[in-house]
């Protein structure tokens, strides 16, 4: 009894023993602090124009930008490289071949966001001499910047997918949270690449939700269908949201004083990003609906789920903007009081007050259905986006 | 016949030429100032970007040696975004000339701007705004290599992400090391056909919307192009200047109803004749109730006429309208009288020199003194004048003219070059008052300062006391070409022009 007792625990002690020991591969790690050095980047690079405006070439958020491309499309060269090229490459059998050369299909992507990275430098600087140094995040140059870091953050998740789906055990559990931890930048990128439109005036208006439906949706559909994990949504998205968190207090620590002008709100530090959306009720919501729902067909699974993200969020988001337009919000927990140096103080933005984005009664609900119509459809794509994940080999 | 023709030449609607190639103020964007920033006199040139947001060059050049710092700043003339500065950037100064100062700033927005300097030296700190009106100017178009070069790595990326998805189609689900099937080859072929109709839609869009971005940008560098005059004569005499061609769902246009004076007048309307500049007219008309401008002309030759109608809006962003207009003769004309003036001469000479003594109408003169070596084009100069009586003395009865030494205007052969440029240089008089206003605990009156040769604190002389014979002009060419130079002057109570021809390298 002692013996047949003594066996499975031994068996899962060795297990445990074999997983610790099977380190997660050098290039996943490589392209994780690359997508990491590019988010930080980032958030750092966009509070830099809104608080100090002028950069140069040189500035550490430029840098962070910049390794991001090098630390990513430099690995992952090396690593189709080697396997290409090392016939005894323990790595050769689980690649893929594209214009002669093999490697994981995370690392082709990783090196394709890369070179996105690197053709957008000079574009942007050629934009900025022919249209004045921008003050927009959404222009073609940066759509394209972002598509680059967006193609790293996403070769990074199907390498860390493909090395997950062939795993099993423990070591695919710590894969599991590295997946969840990766995936939580995918969302990250787009809702943060349309934070023009997602202003708190803009809370209020069918616009808003239009934007987050087109943003959100896909990624908590594909998240909560590749992974095993029973609150992968909630999970994901309160990585984001403590992620995102943590820039809106931290950043404000540091001091920092506008070097262009006009100069029209006195900035005396890092201006934070504006407080999360709380895309994590809905990502909530969506995690307690999915088990019931998985025994439709799914088409109704994504008419359920889409609608409940949709509903959820509206249910949540609406009243949260009106607390974020109230003198309440202004404080280090909200950071509602925090705006760029250029913002004039007529804005409504500073005035607290919000942006009808349509005309009508009827024309907002026209835009609402036409939001929840795409919060199905796009939780319809992420569901068959996510199966596909789920059987990623390579 | 006659008369018909002579009526319809008369009440003929005179247009200006509309959308001229021109910047606004007219081929002359860069800034020329001088004035005192506490017990420091300064010249300034301000060399504003083509596109804005951009960098303007400042330079900024002490008249004595004891200044230690030269500090810049930008911010907006008026309203919001006047009061709070950024850092200040710190001019550098010249290792072989110490009274030179040079900087960069960073323009942000379009419209009335200022530059704020603060100087530092032995007598303790001083502090001057000089105006800036921020426009963009053109679309930089791209070189060749780099269209080349987008091009290739376009395809490059379209051409490797449906590659990517391909082979990704083809093999990524495969466990490794299990062979490769042929409907797999398939299935990727169609997968592949389907990204690459994507990618082709992905750049069409994205091509369009970056044409809608250039358009839009576009409109806001015609925003600032100098407003069409059109033009009007009615009575015989009675010439209507209205702006024409506005953009009307552009918030910053023009609203000749709500200007504000410069110098005392509303509007400085300069006619001159075509081709040769032979004659010039410095008038003033005075606003319609039916938001237009009017003047009653004085008696004219018929001929074709250049019109350049100087105004500043209530933001102090100064404007030049610009047209043409073929006048009749006019022989019930209004004589000249207050501030207006004429002058008439000998036509623009091709010259290989350049001219430096003019007569003036009464017997008089004035001599420029100009610098040795030939003029060039895009460097700062002060021009000099000294006005002299028929005897060849310094002239003792020379006024303030609309209360400054005296007004130039310099006009480039083709007409593609205007600048209406004072004793403070080529700034607007009501956009610099509106900076000084803004300066704290604002130290002279902005007046002063356009009596150059005089401490700002100065009290301003009345118009009927003599001043000095000498009057300068801040200013730059600002490309090669034949010059004609408007010197005007006021002596006992007479105002009196002078013609100078320049040729520029």
């Amino acid at each position: 009894m002692a013996e047949s007792l003594a066996h499975p625990l031994q068996s899962r002690a060795a297990a445990l023993d074999s997983a610790l020991a099977r380190s997660i591969p050098w290039y996943i790690w490589f392209c994780v602090i690359a997508v990491l050095s590019g988010v930080f980047g980032a958030v750092w690079d966009i509070s830099w124009h809104e608080s100090i405006g002028r950069d140069t070439f040189w500035t550490p958020a430029h840098m962070l930008i910049y390794l991001c491309g090098v630390l990513a499309g430099l690995s992952c060269g090396y690593l189709i490289l080697s396997i290409t090229f090392q016939n005894n490459s323990p790595l050769r059998d689980s690649g893929v071949t594209m214009w002669g050369v093999r490697g994981p299909l995370g690392a082709f992507i990783c090196c394709w966001g890369a070179a996105a990275m690197i053709t957008s430098a000079p574009f942007d600087n050629w934009w900025h001499n022919a249209y004045g140094l921008d003050v927009k995040i959404i222009s073609p140059p940066h759509v394209l910047l972002a598509l680059g870091m967006m193609g790293i953050r996403f070769g990074t998740v199907m390498l860390v997918l493909a090395e997950m789906n062939r795993s099993v055990g423990a070591y695919r559990m710590r894969l599991e949270r590295l997946f969840l931890f990766v995936f939580l930048f995918l969302i990250a990128t787009t809702v943060g690449m349309s934070q023009e439109y997602t202003n708190r005036v803009f809370m209020h208006g069918s616009r808003f939700y239009l934007v987050i439906m087109l943003t959100a949706p896909i990624w908590i559909a594909a998240v909560s269908r590749a992974s095993q994990s029973r609150w992968a949504a909630t999970i994901m998205t309160g990585l984001y949201t403590a992620m995102h968190l943590g820039f809106c207090w931290i950043l404000p620590l540091f001091p920092a004083h506008p070097k262009l002008g006009p100069v029209y709100q006195s900035v005396t530090h890092l201006v934070p990003p504006d407080f999360p959306v709380l895309v994590i009720v809905p990502a909530f919501v969506f995690d307690v609906l999915r088990r019931p729902a998985s025994a439709m067909n799914k088409w109704a699974q994504s008419a359920l789920l889409g609608a409940a993200f949709f509903l959820s969020f509206v249910a949540a988001q609406w009243p949260f903007a009106n607390f974020l337009m109230s003198p309440a919000s202004h404080n280090a927990i909200f950071v509602a009081n925090n705006y760029p140096y250029f913002v004039p103080a007529t804005s409504r933005w500073v005035m607290n007050m919000f942006v009808a984005t349509e005309s009508s009664n009827a024309q907002f609900l026209t835009w609402m259905t036409i939001a929840l119509a795409v919060a199905v459809l796009m939780t319809r794509l992420g569901l068959a986006w996510g199966e596909w994940m789920r059987r990623i080999r390579r | 016949m006659t008369s018909l023709r002579a009526r319809i030449l008369k009440l003929a609607l005179l247009i200006s030429v509309a959308a001229l190639p021109l910047s606004a103020h007219v081929g002359s964007p860069d800034v020329f100032f001088e004035g005192s920033a506490g017990p420091y006199h300064l010249f300034v040139t301000i060399r504003v970007p083509q596109v804005i947001p951009g960098v303007a060059e400042i330079e900024v050049r002490s008249e004595s040696r004891d200044v230690r710092s030269i500090q810049i700043v930008p911010l907006r003339l008026t309203g919001q975004g006047s009061n709070l500065a950024p850092t200040p950037d710190l001019a550098k100064q010249s290792k072989d000339d110490p009274q030179f100062f040079t900087g960069n700033l960073w323009l942000m927005e379009s419209g009335a701007l200022q530059v704020r300097i603060m100087a530092d030296g032995a007598k303790g700190q001083g502090e001057i705004s000089v105006p800036v009106p921020s426009f963009a100017q053109r679309v930089l178009p791209m070189e060749k290599p780099l269209e080349w070069t987008l091009l290739f790595l376009t395809i490059f990326l379209a051409v490797g992400i449906i590659s990517i998805v391909g082979a990704g189609a083809r093999e990524a689900k495969l466990d490794p090391g299990k062979p490769l099937p042929q409907a797999n080859k398939r299935h990727a072929q169609i997968i592949m056909i389907a990204t690459a109709i994507a990618v082709i839609g992905a750049l069409f869009l994205g091509r369009s919307w970056w044409g809608l971005e250039d358009s839009d940008y576009q409109r806001d560098v015609d925003h600032y192009k100098p407003p069409a005059a059109e033009t009007k004569l009615e009575n015989g005499n009675r010439l209507i200047i209205r702006a024409s061609g506005l953009d009307t769902t552009w918030n910053g246009r023009i609203d000749l109803s709500k200007l504000i004076p410069d110098h005392e007048h509303l509007m400085h309307l300069f006619l001159i004749g075509i081709p040769g500049m032979d004659r010039m007219w410095h008038l003033h008309p005075n606003p319609t109730p039916d938001g237009a401008f009017a003047e009653n002309l004085p008696n004219m030759p018929a001929g074709r006429y250049q019109l350049y109608a100087d105004i500043v809006d209530r933001r102090g962003f100064p404007w030049t309208l610009v047209g043409e207009a073929d006048l009749p003769q006019i022989s019930n004309g209004v004589p000249l009288s207050g501030d207006d003036s004429s002058w008439s001469g000998s036509p623009l000479a091709s010259a290989a020199g350049n001219q430096t003594v003019a007569p003036l109408a009464d017997g008089g003169r004035i001599v420029w003194n100009v610098p040795p070596g030939p003029l060039q084009s895009n460097v700062a100069m002060d021009f000099k004048f000294t006005v002299q009586d028929q005897s060849g003395k310094p002239a003792q009865d020379v006024q303030t003219y609309m209360g400054m030494a005296g007004h130039a205007e310099f006009v480039r052969s083709d007409f593609t070059v205007f600048a209406h440029v004072h004793p403070a240089g080529s700034v607007s008089m009501a956009a610099l008052d509106l900076a000084q206003a803004g300066l704290p605990g604002a130290i002279s009156s902005p007046q002063d300062s356009n009596l150059q040769g005089m401490a700002m604190s100065m009290p301003m002389p009345n118009s009927s006391a003599s001043i000095p014979p000498e009057v300068s002009f801040p200013y730059g060419f600002p490309q090669p070409g034949d010059y004609r130079i408007f010197v005007q002057i006021k002596r006992a109570g007479r105002i009196q022009t002078a013609v100078f021809d320049a040729h520029v390298q």
